[in-house]
């Protein structure tokens, strides 16, 4: 990731806010200065070299810092990892993301691990372990007191629950089952000796190895380029795949669901230390040193936005179906944008994420979801089915060429025709079917009793046939949110979606900074590519003065961009064209380092507050207020700390809100 | 007749002839109020600060709530932990302006909060300075373990916990060294901190319990740390019946403890010794000075 100025103020101001000070301004000065070793930092902060090799040792504990060593001198130049220190601004959506979409359980474990840093499995167990004892003798001796408090005096299992709501980790084998799902969703990765290398390093050296390996006599050639890159490709696609080490071990032990039957109620087995090869069980290497994988947890991020467009614009039912169809594709999916040097050599067949079919989502799907409603109730003679269930085989190329475009536009049109008038006559055919059964008694038992109990609940009964209404509704949708590639096969293009999206989300911020007009001639430019200012006068149809002074208040926002082409080669400013144009990339980046600042406000504006109601949260932290604030506080202080608690919520939801914004601009 | 050209309307007619002492005459035929004698001339300067329709944030959601609140919750047991720094060497006024020119400057601004640059006035020594948190200035990195083997050379004597901290640092026994998990659970709002009194008594006394059972293990390890929470209590309460005007707060904490007997207070009674109280509050100037 480039850092702006913006950006670097603002991972320097995260960092202080959640890990403090000290590694704080180390972080600032090595994006300011890059790529430094100790001594240089030493200089650099003014600092001395023990706070300083403290200071980057909590830097690299929470994954802030790439290190190298130098295998000839020993040196070590550190370089900062400002992805993961964004990424400190979503950790309260990924908690909330595991909460909701895993357990609580697993939530609490996701935390401990951001809070830890990078753990050895064992420490982490060990931690746990002690804490369960903990609260097992604590409930020991509130038995043994139960007289003495009367709300209290049940069960040691009462009193677990009693005390422990939110924790929910009560035993090893528990933690290790939620580890285990953990590592299988690739929410936790494993650590490996080239985590910390920043990813030039790692390119280099992989060059490097491939050079010695293969090429002893050097690349030679087109061919031989291009050998060469594959082979890179290769080797890094395998440094990125060893931080999967865990995950592919317990996939060869079976699927999770038949894991966790047979191993229900087992504890941790601790006797495994050796290696991982040879142990068959399901206990994870303790050996083995994990930490949260940020790549996966935005494209469960991603997931959840998706699905919330689509709860906007079309309804909650199909926003659920839609949701889980995003959740079975994105099984295998490792991150939001792929790598270009990596991913995109290897030929186009692999990009795809596959595709999952009808009765894939079906099964997934919770039984108390009712799927006949946000549905249209059109009769079957209203409907084109033919238009509805046409199959798009390819992804939508990008227009390149117009003319290129339509060829292709047509050709792939007769094929679906052909394709979707043979299968879709069966489909139909099978409807039918479903619909003609449904009202006499030939599916099992309990259905048959809907059926007969009220006529409403025959509807409910053709679940399949609804669901392919909801999914052929995401696939007719404008921004197409699913695509139809094969009878019964659903898949999403993320990449012109996402686009799309982008583009949504540009169009609205243009609305509300330039209003209604200036949306409309980003629109036009957009639609019409380069226009000079005398053709955008005509055709957006209004007057010189307003065009001019709406484009050049959109081009002070960065909405739109301005090209000057000379007309000869003296390049006559008075002669030349002046060519306005939208480039939505560069709005994006504009866009998201205007986010960054008010992040950074966001945060200022905090430390303002904070400054400004010291004496209170002096008064709140100290060790004999604690716990009894309302005896020692006044109420006029009471309302202070209130009011700044209201405050600093509502200021790190500002931060949040636009960390959507930028996600989606940047990430996702 | 306006003062250089600072209204729209002085400028015109025959304007801008100056006289020596920079007024400027105005044709008394050019004025339109000269011409039409109907006109109502609104003279009022235009406003400083019209109003202005400030855009407001939507209420948090549920879910943004909750993610806050997760946040917060996150972070305040980060500030719990052995990693964070809380001292802030950077006084903050925010009346002078931020900027910056070069890292000589920035670094300037750091290492402001020293014992040269305490306020005399405010540094006196209270009673109520018992409480106030013991800031930390490096990170206390030898209370947990690490992966060595992902940190570069350079690092490792730091992670033990051997980085030059002189001969005054106490070494530490080298015992098995535990990663360990916040205490705090969940995130209390003021609401929660001031109002449900019943909530308090049901979960305060387990926590207190907690608490002692944590110092109990610890005693048993034979480790004598001052800043063990159970033994701050003890002296604090020892402090505490010496002091007059405190005496009401002291009563208060007796009645807490008074509940139930099993609590910080009742179980180290009998068992605080002077050396350890000694221990406990030794390295506190403002502690020896209250006495």
């Amino acid at each position: 990731m480039l850092v702006t100025q913006n950006g670097a103020e603002l991972c320097a101001l995260l960092i202080d806010e959640i890990y403090g000070e000290l590694p704080s301004r180390i972080f600032a000065v090595l994006l300011n200065r890059g790529r430094s070793s100790l001594p240089q930092l030493v200089q650099y902060t003014s600092m001395s070299p023990r706070q300083l090799r403290h200071g980057l040792a909590v830097l690299n504990q929470h994954s802030l810092l790439y290190f190298d060593v130098n295998s000839d001198n020993g040196m070590t130049v550190y370089e900062p990892n400002t992805d993961n220190a964004y990424n400190l601004a979503r950790i309260g959506k990924v908690l909330e993301m595991v909460d909701t979409s895993l357990s609580p359980s697993a939530k609490d474990v996701m935390q401990s691990l951001l809070l830890s840093g990078q753990t050895r499995i064992s420490d982490l167990v060990a931690a746990y372990q002690s804490k369960i004892d903990h609260a097992s003798n604590v409930a020991k001796l509130v038995k043994d007191e139960g007289d003495d408090w009367p709300e209290l005096n049940g069960t040691n299992g009462d009193v677990q629950v009693v005390k422990m709501p939110d924790t929910s980790i009560n035993s090893a084998g528990q933690l290790n089952s939620v580890l285990c799902r953990l590592v299988e969703a690739e929410l936790v990765e494993v650590i490996h000796k080239k985590t910390f290398l920043s990813p030039q390093d790692i390119l280099r050296d992989v060059e490097k190895e491939t050079l010695d390996k293969y090429f002893l006599a050097g690349v030679k050639g087109g061919k031989g380029k291009i050998e060469f890159q594959e082979k890179v490709a290769d080797g890094l696609r395998k440094v990125r795949d060893e931080s999967k080490s865990l995950k592919r071990k317990l996939e060869q032990n079976g699927t999770a669901a038949k894991r966790r039957k047979l191993f229900s109620g087992v504890g941790m087995s601790n006797g495994n230390g050796t290696h991982e090869e040879e142990s068959g069980d399901p206990g994870l290497d303790p050996k083995q040193v994990i930490r949260i994988n940020w790549e996966k947890c935005l494209v469960e991020l991603r997931n959840r936005r998706l699905y919330q467009f689509v709860a906007d614009m079309i309804g909650e039912n199909t926003a659920y179906v839609y949701a889980v169809l995003l959740k079975l594709l994105t099984k295998r999916l490792a991150r939001c944008r792929l790598d270009p040097t990596i991913d995109i050599k290897e030929g186009e067949e692999d990009i795809g994420v596959g595709f999952v079919t009808t009765d894939e989502i079906l099964d997934n799907l919770k039984t108390g979801i009712d799927l006949s409603l946000g549905l249209g109730k059109a009769t079957k003679d209203k409907i084109s089915s033919k238009a509805a269930e046409v199959i798009h085989e390819h992804p939508p190329k990008k227009k390149l060429f117009i003319a290129e475009a339509e060829v292709d536009g047509d050709a792939s049109a007769d094929e679906e025709d052909e394709e979707g008038s043979g299968s879709e006559s069966g489909e139909s055919d099978a409807e039918y079917e479903v619909r003609g059964r449904s009202s006499a008694p030939v599916g099992n038992g309990t259905k048959v009793k809907f059926a007969d109990a009220a006529a409403g609940k025959e509807q409910r009964l053709d679940r399949p046939g609804q669901l392919r209404q909801h999914l052929l509704l995401l696939a007719e949708s404008t921004q197409h949110f699913v695509r139809h590639c094969g009878p019964d096969e659903w898949t999403v293009d993320f990449v012109p979606l996402m686009h799309t999206l982008c583009e949504a989300e540009l169009d609205s911020v243009i609305e509300q900074r330039s209003g209604k007009p200036g949306l409309r001639l980003v629109r036009l430019l957009r639609d019409k590519g380069k226009l000079d200012e005398k053709s955008l006068q005509n055709v957006a149809l209004m007057r010189k003065a307003e065009v001019q002074q709406k484009m050049l208040e959109m081009q002070t926002a960065g909405f739109v961009h301005i090209q000057e082409v000379p007309r000869d080669n003296k390049a006559d400013v008075k002669k030349s064209f002046f060519l306005w144009f939208c480039d939505i990339e560069k709005s994006a980046t504009h866009l998201v380092d205007t986010s960054y600042r008010t992040m950074v406000r966001c945060l200022q504006i905090l430390e303002v507050i904070r400054q400004q109601e010291k004496d209170v949260l002096m008064l709140t932290k100290r060790t004999d207020v604690k716990g009894r604030e309302k005896d020692v506080m006044r109420k006029e202080y009471y309302d202070r700390y209130s009011r700044f608690r209201e405050n600093e919520k509502k200021l790190f939801a500002q931060v949040m809100r636009l960390d959507d914004f930028v996600s989606l601009l940047r990430d996702f | 007749m306006s003062r250089g050209g600072g209204g729209g309307r002085g400028g015109r007619g025959r304007g801008g002839a100056t006289f020596g002492n920079g007024k400027r005459a105005v044709a008394s035929n050019s004025v339109p109020w000269n011409a039409d004698p109907d006109l109502v001339v609104d003279g009022k300067p235009s406003e400083l600060f019209p109003p202005y329709d400030v855009p407001q944030a939507p209420h948090l959601s549920k879910k943004e709530d909750k993610q806050v609140s997760f946040f917060l919750l996150f972070r305040e047991q980060c500030h719990d932990g052995p990693l964070y720094t809380q001292a802030r060497s950077w006084t903050q006024d925010f009346s002078k302006p931020r900027r910056t020119y070069g890292q000589d400057q920035i670094n300037k601004r750091y290492g402001q909060t020293s014992k040269a640059t305490v306020d005399p006035f405010l540094a006196v020594p209270t009673y109520a300075q018992k409480f106030t948190q013991s800031e930390r200035t490096l990170p206390d990195l030898e209370s947990r373990p690490f992966a060595k083997e992902f940190f570069p050379p350079e690092l490792h004597a730091t992670l033990d916990g051997d980085d030059g901290g002189g001969p005054a640092s106490k070494r530490r026994k080298t015992g098995p060294k535990t990663l360990g998990l916040s205490n705090i659970t969940q995130l209390k709002t003021a609401e929660e901190l001031f109002l449900p009194e019943g909530m308090e008594n049901g979960s305060g006394n387990l926590d207190k319990a907690m608490e002692v059972l944590a110092t109990m293990e610890k005693r048993e390890d034979g480790e004598e740390d001052g800043f063990l929470s159970g033994e701050e209590d003890d002296w604090v309460k020892e402090n505490g019946e010496e002091g007059e005007d405190n005496a009401e707060d002291e009563d208060q904490y007796d009645d807490d403890s008074g509940d139930d007997d099993y609590n910080a207070e009742a179980y180290f009674e009998g068992n605080q010794d002077e050396d350890d109280y000694d221990e406990g509050g030794g390295g506190d100037d403002g502690g020896a000075d209250y006495m």
